[in-house]
């Protein structure tokens, strides 16, 4: 069908989307509110905790992080002295948690930072979590992985009495919508439509008290393809925690989102109350598409590229191809997970359609199979725009981050709203690229 | 200055002074949190992608490159400066790496780097983990530049290894070897140099442009601006040149210096042009040299009188009056300290507040030559900022601030417009491209317009939205 098989991106020589094991483990560690995060690391990878900073939504005026900035001196005589001095210097802030990151330098010199959490652990109030996350160790979802991982081993060690109809939610941050919060607080609002009760998410805006109730949920719900596949496991084999819709697309899409709403329901028993949701929520979409009508129905059968994360782009296939009737062509993943793949192929196979897939893309991987596809529309970020320069693709919807379009709100992809915020990117592009650029004549006054 | 609450500051006194105390190791912040400002290898990234069809190939794990790329390329370059995407290629360094070493996977990536995206060069960024590794990225890099068609370089960038400023200063260092022996002096041609611009978010384009236009009005022509997205054929040439010159004596310096003395190429010694007699100083000191003074002086005339207007408003306006200028996220210190000397010149008695010893440690060649040439301000640092050292709005410090500019009789504050000292706010934000450029006589009328908003407006009510946002409603 193609001149040469998009390119699978090379160990040596990446240019990667996905940041390193430090910052999945700040993003992590950032959304347990009351807390602070004190990297354990040169000053610049400090940038990647404010990174996470950020995308956890933190408030500056409520969260502080810290850094012990560590120079050669550290490096070549150990940075373990300076660890201590900073978190006894963190008494100062009122907290009820520290989580201590440690990065690459300190990590291969050999500063044992779970060591010197201990020693100092009966000098401060706050409780003192190491995380030993250095960059080296992964990808920003394996980061993720090992700060929920130290999180359940010593916040949630011990076992609770088990609440009727609740679930855990796990890695919502593990999501490249860019106001991915949006999407958590639909599952959020939707559960409690259900009558079930979240006892914890792992994490946004999670207190301590949460944490240690960890074990009590009835059931786990992942709410990534990309992170958390571990900690389910964890909680599966230490508590007996139910996983939930493990087979199933995130709720992006009508599908999608019936799928999963009806998997909930069965599970607990209120079956009648999901098809309600699900009735009253296509019901809306369909009469608000109707009202406004997306320019979405012109795109009929146009080969069209997803270059996302799994969490997003695995579910928008589905949606593409049934919902926006376009044909995929590429499915470019960012991450790499086996779970994820196995889910997108039989998505794939389910839907009957045959794009090239690259799992684990970088940059470089994804302009040239974007070259060698040559799709006509490109779901995707602001990095697939300017990657796009040249091969003649018309519209790059940027749903994943980074994307150029600010927003102040937050907007959710899953669920019934999600569906006519996505028709709203595509619609918005396309008001874009038919916009005039030039006057053809000046106008007299 | 007087009603200043004491408790509230930790320094007082002129410049001179403080640097005498930083220089006696004295004023070291007590938190080990405070300041946080860019690695080496940020710094090293900004210079070395601001030379066009560069590869820089991180030797490190995907975390370093990131930032920058996700941030500074897509975002700052792509979309604002019309840079196209340009690679950020990383070793991507994991734990195997670690244990056994980098250097054969480095020399992998140097070839498929060159075979993917035909560069004009590669250079070699180490970072934390390969350098305490003792990967050897010099050695590949010699290797390396024996099997690839473009040149390879490799700089040592750990960012253990140095603070902010030693990022930039070895990377001009290290683009000095692409600098070939000189086939021709061209005259009238100089190097404008010390920029990290290209796909780097540093330096504002606008004051660029005003320094160019006026440069050219001289007829002087300009071979790079190093490294402001400049060619490596362009950096090959630039020996060819009669001398060196800066915007900023700040990021010139260094590579000036190295200019001068390995090359013997003159470099122009000024500071940066804001107001009218740094301007005047600027151009001079780089058309004098070239034998360019009287068209220069021709220029300067036709200038300075289409500003006559905004030169003698900033005169009457300024002359007697305090003018506290805040040093904050921006405009920077450097900039601040040249405010301090164009309001000087037009009468006002100028206070800088909030210059942080760190600053003073990390910019001292610079501040040394500011003092030097008679810039030597009032200076003031609180407690807030001090202690916390965080450059971020902060509430202590903001409340600070309005204590301190209370102390002053008929202040005008130059700063931004996220402080809200009860005088006339001149918001000199670089964020804000409507009021661009600040230097040169295009930044002279901008100043003045600006200032000339804040007296006209002063008795507006302050957003208490915006106020609450940055400090609380504690404050308000």
């Amino acid at each position: 069908m193609y001149k040469e098989a998009p390119l699978t991106p090379t160990e040596a020589c990446l240019d990667p989307y996905v940041r390193c094991a430090l910052s999945g483990a700040a993003q992590t560690a950032l959304g347990v509110r009351g807390s602070a995060v004190l990297a354990h690391a040169p000053q610049g990878c400090n940038y990647l905790v404010d990174g996470a900073f950020s995308w956890q939504d933190c408030d500056y005026a409520q969260t502080t992080t810290l850094c012990t900035k560590l120079c050669e001196d550290e490096i070549v005589h150990g940075g373990e002295e300076l660890l201590a001095r900073t978190i006894l210097e963190a008494k100062e802030l009122e907290i009820s948690a520290l989580f201590v990151l440690s990065a690459c330098g300190p990590e291969i010199v050999g500063d044992d930072i779970v060591a010197v959490c201990e020693e100092t652990q009966p000098k401060v109030d706050f409780k003192i979590i190491p995380i030993e996350c250095a960059g080296f160790r992964g990808s920003q979802y394996d980061g993720i992985d090992i700060a929920l991982e130290a999180m359940l081993r010593t916040l949630a060690a011990t076992e609770r009495k088990t609440i009727p109809n609740s679930v855990c939610l796990v890695a919502p941050h593990a999501n490249a919508n860019p106001t991915w919060m949006a999407d958590l607080a639909w599952v959020q609002d939707v559960l409690a439509k259900l009558g079930i009760k979240v006892v914890a998410t792992l994490t946004h805006e999670t207190p301590l008290s949460e944490l240690a109730n960890t074990s009590a949920a009835e059931c786990v719900l992942q709410l990534s393809h990309d992170a958390g596949y571990k900690a389910v496991s964890y909680l599966a084999d230490t508590f007996g925690i139910e996983p939930l819709c493990v087979d199933t697309p995130l709720p992006v899409g009508l599908t999608n989102t019936r799928r999963w709403l009806t998997a909930l329901g069965k599970r607990f028993d209120v079956e009648q109350v999901t098809e309600g949701l699900i009735a009253d929520g296509e019901r809306m979409v369909t009469e608000t598409c109707r009202r406004r009508w997306p320019v979405a129905r012109f795109f009929y059968r146009t080969p069209a590229a997803i270059v996302a994360d799994a969490t997003v782009g695995i579910p928008l296939v589905r949606f593409a191809t049934e919902e926006m009737e376009l044909t995929p062509t590429l499915v470019a993943l960012r991450s790499v997970r086996a779970e994820a793949e196995r889910l997108l192929n039989r998505e794939l196979n389910d839907l009957r359609v045959t794009p090239h897939t690259v799992c684990g893309t970088d940059v470089y991987a994804t302009r040239r199979s974007l070259e060698t596809v040559r799709p006509r529309v490109v779901f995707g970020s602001t990095i697939e725009r300017h990657a796009c320069e040249g091969l003649d693709v018309p519209y790059v919807f940027e749903v994943v981050r980074p994307v150029r379009h600010f927003r102040l709100l937050n907007r959710e992809y899953f669920g019934y709203r999600g569906i006519l915020n996505l028709l709203e990117c595509i619609q918005n592009e396309w008001s874009d690229r038919w916009r005039s650029k030039q006057r053809r004549y000046a106008a007299h006054w | 200055m007087n009603n200043c609450n004491s408790d509230d500051i930790v320094f007082h006194g002129t410049l001179q002074q403080l640097v005498n105390k930083v220089e006696r190791g004295e004023m070291v912040p007590k938190l080990q949190a405070s300041h946080a400002p860019m690695c080496k290898f940020f710094t090293s990234f900004y210079v070395i992608s601001g030379i066009r069809h560069v590869v820089p190939l991180v030797h490190g794990p995907t975390g370093c490159p990131l930032w920058v790329s996700d941030i500074v390329r897509t975002r700052e370059c792509c979309e604002f400066r019309g840079v196209p995407l340009e690679p950020t290629a990383c070793t991507s360094l994991d734990e195997t790496n670690v244990i056994y070493g980098g250097e054969g996977k480095l020399l992998e990536a140097v070839r498929e780097a060159d075979a993917r995206y035909n560069p004009d060069l590669i250079v070699i960024l180490s970072c934390c983990c390969s350098g305490i590794i003792g990967d050897d990225v010099e050695g590949v890099a010699r290797e390396a530049e024996k099997l690839v068609r473009a040149p390879v370089l490799a700089l040592r960038s750990e960012g253990f290894g140095g603070d902010f400023r030693s990022g930039y200063e070895d990377a001009f260092e290290l683009i000095m070897d692409l600098m070939e022996p000189p086939k021709t002096t061209r005259k009238g041609t100089i190097n404008l140099i010390g920029a990290r611009m290209g796909p780097s978010l540093t330096e504002f384009h606008d004051d660029l442009d005003e320094v160019t236009r006026l440069l050219r009005a001289v007829g002087i022509k300009i071979n790079a601006v190093i490294a402001g997205g400049c060619t490596v054929d362009e950096l090959r040439r630039a020996r060819e040149v009669e001398l060196n010159a800066s915007w900023c004596y700040d990021w010139g310096q260094k590579l000036g210096d190295a200019m001068e003395a390995r090359f013997g190429i003159p470099y122009s010694r000024t500071g940066q042009p804001y107001g009218l007699a740094a301007t005047v100083e600027w151009i001079m000191g780089i058309a004098d040299p070239l034998g360019l003074g009287h068209v220069a002086e021709r220029v300067i005339r036709d200038e300075t009188e289409k500003v006559r207007s905004d030169v003698e408003y900033l005169q009457r306006t300024l002359d007697g009056r305090t003018a506290v200028i805040e040093i904050s996220e921006f405009p920077g210190p450097i900039r601040a300290l040249s405010i301090a000397r164009m309001v000087e010149e037009c009468g006002a008695h100028a206070v800088v507040v909030n210059v942080h010893p760190y600053t003073i440690k990390e910019r001292m060649p610079s501040i040394k030559f500011l003092l030097e040439n008679g810039v030597n301000p009032e200076v003031i640092l609180t407690k807030g900022l001090f202690r916390l050292g965080s450059f971020r709005s902060s509430r202590e410090t903001e409340r600070e601030l309005e204590a301190t500019v209370r102390g002053f009789d008929d202040p005008i504050f130059f700063g931004n417009a996220a402080r809200y000292p009860d005088c006339p706010v001149v918001n000199l934000t670089l964020l804000n491209p409507m009021y661009l450029p600040h230097y040169g006589f295009r930044g002279i009328h901008n100043i003045a317009e600006l200032l000339r908003h804040a007296l006209d407006n002063q008795g507006l009510p302050r957003s208490a939205l915006f106020r609450g946002m940055l400090y609380g409603n504690e404050t308000n």
